[in-house]
C-alpha cells in the first residue's frame, strides 16, 4: 500500500527534474513504482492542477503506462511486421504456453509480465523479444525455453 | 567546449579540427546502433579497447564509435579506414585477430570478409559492396562514419556550413523558396510539398511560432528515422534550425518515440553541445536570431505520429486527432501557428541550402524528388536501410540491393507504407519508387518501411495483422474508425480461422469504402488500405481460406492443423503417424497411413515429400525426414505382413465405370470406386500395370517387390483389369459408354517426350528418355554406347542417367542442364546419387545441332548459357553466350527435357477439351470434364507431374464420380484440415534436444551400384526413425482442438495425482 503523503513528496521530487511535462511525469513515476499505483495519479492530479479524470485518461490512453505492478521480469516480443513475417507469432505463442499467461499480463508467481511491443527497430535480427532490457534475435519458438530460463537467474528487471 | 560567436570563428574550428586529422592513421570504427548493439556491439568495443592496449596501439590506432552503417543483416560491423576494409558478423572473439593480422600485419581475414552470394567471391572494401554501391546515400552519407555524440565530427564534415549560409546569405524568403524549388516533400508518409507547408507557416503573423520534429516512427518494420537520430542528430538539428529561422520560429520541439532510448540520449547530447557552442539558444552565431529545441517522449501510441494527436500529446493530452482545418500552420500547439515535419524532411534541408535546389531536383522523378531511405526488411536476404533516388524500380531494391528472398524462396509482395499503405505483388516490381505511381499501384510511400514477403506470407493474415494493429491503436473517438477497424478484424480472423463466408469480401469492401470516407484522421482514412490492396492483388488467397479452406502460405493455424497434413495433396495425417512411430505404435501408424494412401510403400520411396518443404522444424532447422519415416513404418508392415490386402466391398448395383490408365491416378480411382461398391474395370495399354511406377522410375529408386505390394493392395478392393488394351485402338471412348459404363476416368499419363526441336535430332542412337526407360523396365535390352550425353533436368533424365549407368557398357554418363543448379528441377536426392555414382553434370548449357554419320549419331553441339536480365518473377533468364558453341562426341544421346499425354485418341465425337500440348481441360477442383460422365486426371490433365498429385487426382475423381452417380451435384467437398486423432506428445530431454539432428539414410556404395539395379537408398533404422520422430514439432496440437486435447490430458494427470494423493491419505 502505498501512502498519499509518500506519493505526494515523490511526485513533487519529480516534477521538479521535469517541469510542465505531464507524459514525462508520468514515466518518471512508473520508473520508480514500476507502474502506475492510484495514489501516484492522485498526487500528480493535485501536483500539476490537472483534473484526475484527464491524468487518468491519459495514463490508460498510451501503451506505455501500466496500471498494475510489473513482474520480477519484463519479457518483450516485438510483433512488428517484419517479425511478424519471420513467424514472431510462434514465438509469443510458445511464451504463453510456457508462462501460462497471457500477453499483457504477469504470472501468478509475479516472476514474469509479458509484454508485446509494435516495433523495435531491430528488424535485420527478427523475430526479436527483449528481456529485461537484453535483446534476443533470431527467436524461434525452440529457443524459447532457454532464453526464459537463462533470465529468470538474472537480477530484476530494468526497463 | 567553446562558444561559436560568429561565422568566422565556426571555419577556423573546422580547419584546426581537420588539421588534427591525420588521414593515414588507422581507424576502427565500430558500429553501436541499436541493431548492432542488440547483436553485442558493446563487448566488441570493450575487447577493441583492451586489445589495442594489449599492444601499445591505443596511441597510433584511433577507435570510432559510430551510428548505423545501414547493412543490419552483416552486423556487427566494423569498418576499417581509411582503407575502408569492411568487417562483418564479427564477434568479440575475432578482435585480437583483426588486431594482429589486419591492424599490425596489414592482412585480410577472409572469415569476416563479405562474400558475393552468387560467386562466393570476396569483397574487402565497403565501396565495393553491392549492397552499399547501388545506393546513393546522401541524408546516410555520414551515419557510420562520425560519432554521433561528437559535435566536432560533424563539423569537420562540413557540419553546419550551410546553417551559417541560411542566417548570414539567404533571407528567409529565399531559404523557403529555395526548399519550395527543391520539390522536397515531406518524408513522414503524406508527401506534402514541405516549402508550401513553410510559406504557409510563414505567412501567419504571431509572436509565437512552433517548429516540431515528428520523430514518433511508428510503422512497425519502419526504422530509418530512428537511424538518423542516433548516427548524425546534428543534421537534423541543423535542418530545424534553418527551418525555424526562415518560418520565424523560436522555439522547436523533437517529439520522440519512447522506445528509442539511444535516439533519446544521443539527441540530448547533440542539443546540448549545440546550445553550448552557440548554434541554439541566443543570438546564434552573432545572427540576432533565437532558438533552442526542448524535447518530448511519446508514450506508445501509433496514432501520436498523426500531427495534430502528436500536438496534444506534447500539450499533456490524449493523442486524439481533430479536425482541419484549422491545420497547424494556423492553429497548432499551445493555440500557435506550428510546422510539423519528419526527421528525414529535416534532414535533407541542409544539403539543399548547401548545394541548392537544382541539384535536389535533378534527382528522382516529375513528381518526386531527391532520395529516398527504406528500411528493407522481411523476407530479404540483405536486411538494412536502403537509400535511392526516387524513381528507381521496386525490383532493383529487393533483389539488386536486398538479394530477394532467402533459401531460394519465391517472393510474393512487398508491403509499404506499413499500416496505412498496401502491397504491390511481384508482377508489378517494374514500378518506379514514386508518390503517385505507389498510390496507383493501392498503396503509398509511407515513412519508408518495405516489408518484403515470400511464398510462405498469407496475405490474408497480413491483412489480419494489420486491423488488429489499427483496431488497437485507433483513439476511439470516430465511430468508423473504432468500430470498423475491430469488425474488419473479426470478419478476418473468421476467414483466417476456416469460419469465412463468400459475402465477407463484399462486406469488407464496403466496410472499407465507408471507413475512408468518414474517419477524421489519416489512421482511420487509411486503415482499410492493407485489407484493400491485399483483396485486389490476392483475391485468389481470400477464396482459397473461404471455399477450399486452404492457406497456400501454411500460415493460418486454425486452416491447417499442421503443414504437412495440409501440404499433402491426399491428406496424409503425417503429425499423426510421426506421434505414434515416437511411441512405438507402429501398427496403428501403418493404420493411419494407409487409410489415405493405398500406394503408401511406393510413395514411401518415390514421394517428393511437398510436406517437408513447409514442415515448420526446417525453420532455421532441418526438416522432419517425414518420408523416411513412412518408409520405416510401411517396410514394417511389408516385413511383418500386416495390411497387405483390403476386404473388398459389396458392390453397390450403381453403375459400372471404366477407368483408362493403371498407373497411379487410375489406380487410385479405380480402389476407391471399389471399396464405394462399384463395379470397376481397368483398362490399359501396356502390359503390365502401374504406369510410370512401373515403366518409368527405375528399380533401384523403386525395387519391383515393393511396387508389386501396393499393386496387390489396390487390386484385392475387387477392380476387373485388362492389359494391352489401348484407348482409341482397342477401345474406344463412344463405344465404352455404349457397352454401359455409366462413368470414364482418363488417365492416360504423359508418355511422350519432346523432341529438342534442333536439326539432326532424327539420327540413331538418340532415345526419347521415356521409350529408353520403359524397354528396360519391361526387361529388354536396349543398346547403350560408351559415351551417353542426356540432355534434361528433371526426374527422367536423372533417371535415365543412372539407368544407362547401370548398363555397365559406358565410359561417361554426363547430364546437359540449360540452367542452373539452383533451378534443376530433378530432386536433390537423385542429383546427390547420380554425382555419387561418378555421372557428371554441365549446367547452362544448351544443345543447338546433332552431326551424324552415315545416319548414326556422332557428336552433339552445344552452345554455353548464362543467366540474363531479371525477368518479372525475379528469375533470370538463360541467354546463349555467343561464341562459346562446342561440340561433345557421343555415342548415345537421351532426350529428357518433358514429356507430353498422348491425345491422339481424341477426335470431335469424344467432345473433350483439348489444349495445344495434349493436356485434356478438366474443372480442377472436380477432374470433371466438359463431356458429361466423363473425368480426367493425373498427367494426362496437368502434364508431368509427382506421384502424389496424381493419387490425388484419382482420389477427387472417385468422389466426383460417385456424386454424379448419385445423381447429385458435382461439387468437390472441402474441410478444415485435422488429425483423425490426437497423441499424447512425447518431448526429448534436453540432451536429445541438443543432439537431435535429421538423420541421414543409409545408402548403398556407388561402387556397389553402378551395375546392379539394387535399390540404393537403405531406410532408417528403429532407433534413427524413433529418435527423428520426438523432433517432430507436434503442429497439430497448436489448434483450439489440439490445445483442448492437451488440457483434457492436464487435467486427468491432475485428477489422477489427486486421487492418488487421497488414495495415500486414506491409506495413511
Amino acid at each position: 500500500m502505498i501512502e498519499l503523503k509518500e506519493a505526494e513528496k515523490m511526485v513533487d521530487k519529480l516534477a521538479a527534474k521535469n517541469g510542465k511535462l505531464l507524459i514525462s511525469l508520468l514515466e518518471e513515476v512508473q520508473a520508480y513504482y514500476n507502474y502506475l499505483p492510484e495514489e501516484a495519479l492522485r498526487a500528480v492530479s493535485k501536483k500539476s492542477k490537472i483534473p484526475l479524470r484527464d491524468v487518468y485518461g491519459v495514463a490508460t490512453f498510451y501503451n506505455a503506462f501500466r496500471m498494475k505492478p510489473c513482474g520480477k521480469h519484463l519479457v518483450c516480443v516485438c510483433l512488428g511486421t517484419a517479425c511478424h513475417v519471420r513467424g514472431s507469432m510462434r514465438v509469443l505463442d510458445k511464451i504463453e504456453n510456457r508462462l501460462n499467461v497471457k500477453a499483457g499480463g504477469t504470472t501468478s508467481d509475479k516472476k514474469f509480465t509479458l509484454e508485446t511491443v509494435n516495433c523495435l527497430g531491430a528488424c535485420a535480427l527478427g523475430p526479436v523479444m527483449v528481456i529485461d532490457g537484453k535483446y534476443h534475435g533470431n527467436m524461434t519458438a525452440a529457443k524459447v525455453d532457454n532464453v526464459l530460463k537463462d533470465s529468470e537467474s538474472k537480477k530484476r528487471n530494468k526497463k | 567546449m567553446r562558444k561559436i560567436n560568429n561565422s568566422t570563428e565556426l571555419e577556423k574550428l573546422r580547419k584546426s579540427i581537420l588539421d588534427k586529422v591525420d588521414v593515414n592513421k588507422p581507424c576502427v570504427s565500430i558500429c553501436k546502433s541499436s541493431g548492432c548493439g542488440a547483436f553485442g556491439a558493446d563487448d566488441i568495443v570493450e575487447r577493441f579497447r583492451k586489445e589495442l592496449q594489449k599492444n601499445k596501439l591505443d596511441n597510433k590506432i584511433d577507435i570510432k564509435i559510430t551510428g548505423c552503417h545501414g547493412f543490419c543483416e552483416r552486423g556487427p560491423i566494423i569498418v576499417i579506414r581509411p582503407k575502408g576494409i569492411f568487417y562483418q558478423r564479427c564477434k568479440p572473439e575475432h578482435i585480437p585477430v583483426i588486431v594482429s593480422k589486419t591492424l599490425i600485419n596489414g592482412e585480410l581475414i577472409d572469415e569476416l570478409l563479405y562474400a558475393d552470394p552468387n560467386t562466393g567471391q570476396k569483397i574487402p572494401y565497403e565501396k565495393d559492396v553491392p549492397f552499399y554501391k547501388k545506393q546513393t546515400r546522401l541524408v546516410l552519407a555520414d551515419c557510420g562514419k562520425i560519432d554521433p555524440t561528437s559535435i566536432g565530427d560533424y563539423i569537420a564534415l562540413g557540419g553546419y556550413a550551410s546553417l551559417v549560409k541560411a542566417l548570414f546569405e539567404m533571407k528567409e524568403e529565399k531559404i523557403i523558396n529555395e526548399v519550395k524549388q527543391s520539390g522536397l516533400r515531406g518524408r513522414g508518409g503524406a508527401g506534402f510539398p514541405t516549402g508550401l507547408k513553410w510559406e504557409a507557416a510563414r505567412k501567419q503573423k504571431s509572436d509565437i511560432k512552433y517548429i516540431i520534429c515528428n520523430a514518433d516512427e511508428g510503422d512497425p518494420g519502419a526504422y530509418m528515422n530512428r537511424s538518423v537520430l542516433e548516427s548524425n542528430p546534428h543534421s537534423v538539428i541543423e535542418g530545424m534550425i534553418i527551418g525555424a529561422y526562415a518560418i520565424g520560429s523560436n522555439e522547436g520541439w523533437m517529439y520522440v518515440r519512447n522506445e528509442y532510448p539511444l535516439a533519446v540520449e544521443n539527441l540530448n547530447k547533440a542539443i546540448n553541445d549545440a546550445r553550448e557552442m552557440g548554434f541554439l539558444d541566443e543570438n546564434i552565431l552573432g545572427s540576432k536570431f533565437n532558438f533552442d529545441i526542448k524535447m518530448a517522449k511519446g508514450a506508445g501510441a501509433f496514432v501520436c505520429g498523426e500531427e495534430t494527436a502528436l500536438i496534444a500529446s506534447i500539450e499533456g493530452k490524449r493523442g486524439m486527432p481533430r479536425q482541419r482545418p484549422p491545420f497547424p500552420a494556423q492553429h497548432g500547439l499551445f493555440g500557435k501557428p506550428t510546422n510539423i515535419n519528419n526527421v528525414e524532411t529535416w534532414a535533407n534541408v541542409p544539403m539543399i541550402i548547401a548545394k541548392g535546389a537544382g541539384w535536389f531536383a535533378k534527382m528522382g522523378t516529375q513528381t518526386s524528388k531527391g532520395t529516398k531511405i527504406f528500411s528493407l526488411v522481411g523476407k530479404v536476404q540483405n536486411t538494412g536501410l536502403v537509400e535511392v533516388p526516387m524513381g528507381t524500380k521496386l525490383s532493383e531494391v529487393v533483389f539488386d540491393i536486398g538479394g530477394g528472398p532467402p533459401n531460394n524462396k519465391k517472393v510474393k509482395a512487398v508491403q509499404t507504407g506499413g499500416p496505412s499503405g498496401g502491397c504491390i505483388p511481384k508482377n508489378m516490381f517494374h514500378l518506379p519508387i514514386d508518390y503517385e505511381s505507389l498510390k496507383t499501384a493501392g498503396a503509398i510511400m509511407g515513412s519508408g518501411g518495405m516489408i518484403v514477403m515470400d511464398e510462405s506470407t498469407c496475405m490474408v493474415d497480413i491483412a489480419k495483422y494489420f486491423t488488429n494493429f489499427l483496431q488497437e491503436e485507433s483513439c476511439g473517438k470516430c465511430v468508423t474508425c473504432r468500430e470498423g477497424t475491430q469488425r474488419m478484424h473479426e470478419i478476418l480472423t473468421g476467414i483466417t480461422e476456416g469460419n469465412g463466408k463468400e459475402s465477407d469480401l463484399k462486406l469488407l469492401e464496403e466496410m472499407g469504402r465507408i471507413i475512408k470516407d468518414a474517419s477524421m484522421c489519416g489512421l482511420g482514412q487509411t486503415a482499410p488500405n492493407p485489407v484493400l490492396a491485399t483483396m485486389r492483388y490476392f483475391r485468389d488467397e481470400y477464396a482459397e481460406h473461404i471455399t477450399k479452406k486452404r492457406c497456400k502460405a501454411v500460415a493460418c493455424k486454425e486452416i491447417i492443423s499442421s503443414p504437412c497434413q495440409h501440404t499433402c495433396p491426399i491428406d496424409t495425417e503425417a503429425a499423426t503417424y510421426i506421434s505414434l512411430i515416437a511411441k512405438g505404435k507402429y501398427d496403428q501408424a501403418l493404420h493411419i497411413i494407409k487409410k489415405d494412401n493405398p500406394l503408401c510403400s511406393t510413395l514411401a520411396r518415390v514421394c517428393n515429400h511437398p510436406c517437408e518443404s513447409k514442415c515448420r522444424a526446417g525453420d532455421g532447422g532441418e526438416p522432419i525426414s517425414i518420408r523416411g519415416l513412412k518408409r520405416f513404418v510401411t517396410d514394417y508392415g511389408l516385413a511383418k505382413k500386416q495390411a497387405l490386402k483390403v476386404k473388398s466391398a459389396p458392390k453397390n448395383g450403381k453403375g459400372k465405370v471404366a477407368v483408362i490408365g493403371a498407373g497411379p491416378a487410375g489406380l487410385t480411382c479405380a480402389f476407391h470406386l471399389a471399396q464405394k461398391g462399384y463395379e470397376t474395370t481397368v483398362f490399359e495399354k501396356l502390359p503390365v500395370i502401374g504406369g510410370m511406377l512401373a515403366v518409368a522410375i527405375p528399380e533401384y529408386r523403386l525395387p519391383r517387390q515393393v511396387l508389386n505390394a501396393d499393386l496387390e493392395y489396390i487390386k484385392s478392393a475387387g477392380i476387373n483389369i485388362r492389359t494391352n488394351t489401348a484407348l482409341g485402338k482397342d477401345i474406344t471412348i463412344d463405344g465404352l459408354l455404349k457397352q454401359g459404363y455409366k462413368a470414364i476416368f482418363i488417365a492416360t499419363g504423359a508418355h511422350k517426350s519432346l523432341k529438342l526441336g534442333i536439326p539432326g535430332e532424327d539420327a540413331k542412337g538418340i532415345y526419347p528418355s521415356m521409350e529408353l526407360l520403359r524397354e528396360i523396365n519391361l526387361g529388354n535390352q536396349v543398346k547403350i554406347g560408351r559415351r551417353v550425353g542426356v540432355i534434361g533436368g528433371g526426374n527422367s533424365a536423372l533417371d535415365a542417367a543412372r539407368v544407362a549407368l547401370r548398363s555397365g557398357k559406358t565410359e561417361s554418363v554426363t547430364i546437359f542442364y540449360r540452367r542452373t543448379g539452383a533451378e534443376m528441377p530433378a530432386y536433390k536426392e537423385e542429383v546427390e546419387g547420380a554425382i555419387n555414382e561418378g555421372i557428371k553434370i554441365e549446367f547452362l548449357t544448351a544443345p543447338t545441332k546433332i552431326s551424324a554419320e552415315n545416319g548414326l549419331l556422332k557428336k552433339c553441339h552445344f552452345v554455353r548459357m548464362k543467366l540474363g536480365d531479371m525477368d518479372e518473377s525475379g528469375r533470370r533468364k538463360p541467354v546463349p553466350i555467343q561464341g562459346s558453341e562446342f561440340a561433345v562426341e557421343l555415342d548415345t544421346l537421351i532426350v529428357a527435357i518433358s514429356e507430353q499425354p498422348e491425345a491422339s485418341y481424341a477426335d470431335k465425337k469424344t467432345g473433350l477439351d483439348i489444349a495445344k500440348d495434349g493436356t485434356i481441360t478438366v474443372n480442377p477442383e472436380t477432374m470433371a470434364t466438359n463431356a458429361k460422365g466423363i473425368f480426367a486426371g493425373g498427367d494426362s490433365v496437368t502434364g508431368p507431374n509427382s506421384v502424389v498429385e496424381a493419387v490425388s487426382a484419382g482420389k477427387v475423381a472417385a468422389a466426383s464420380i460417385e456424386q454424379f452417380l448419385n445423381g447429385q451435384e458435382v461439387k468437390r467437398q472441402y474441410t478444415l484440415t485435422r488429425p483423425s486423432l490426437y497423441i499424447e506428445p512425447v518431448e526429448l530431454s534436453e540432451k536429445e534436444l541438443a543432439e537431435a539432428k535429421r538423420p541421414v539414410q543409409a545408402h548403398l556404395k556407388p561402387e556397389q551400384r553402378n551395375s546392379n539395379f539394387k535399390e540404393v537408398e537403405l531406410g532408417l533404422t528403429e532407433a534413427q526413425a524413433v529418435n527423428e520422430a520426438k523432433r517432430c514439432l507436434r503442429c497439430d496440437l497448436e489448434t483450439k482442438d489440439g490445445k483442448k486435447f492437451i488440457e483434457e490430458i492436464k487435467n486427468k494427470s491432475k485428477s489422477k495425482n489427486n486421487k492418488e494423493k487421497a488414495g495415500v491419505a486414506c491409506l495413511k
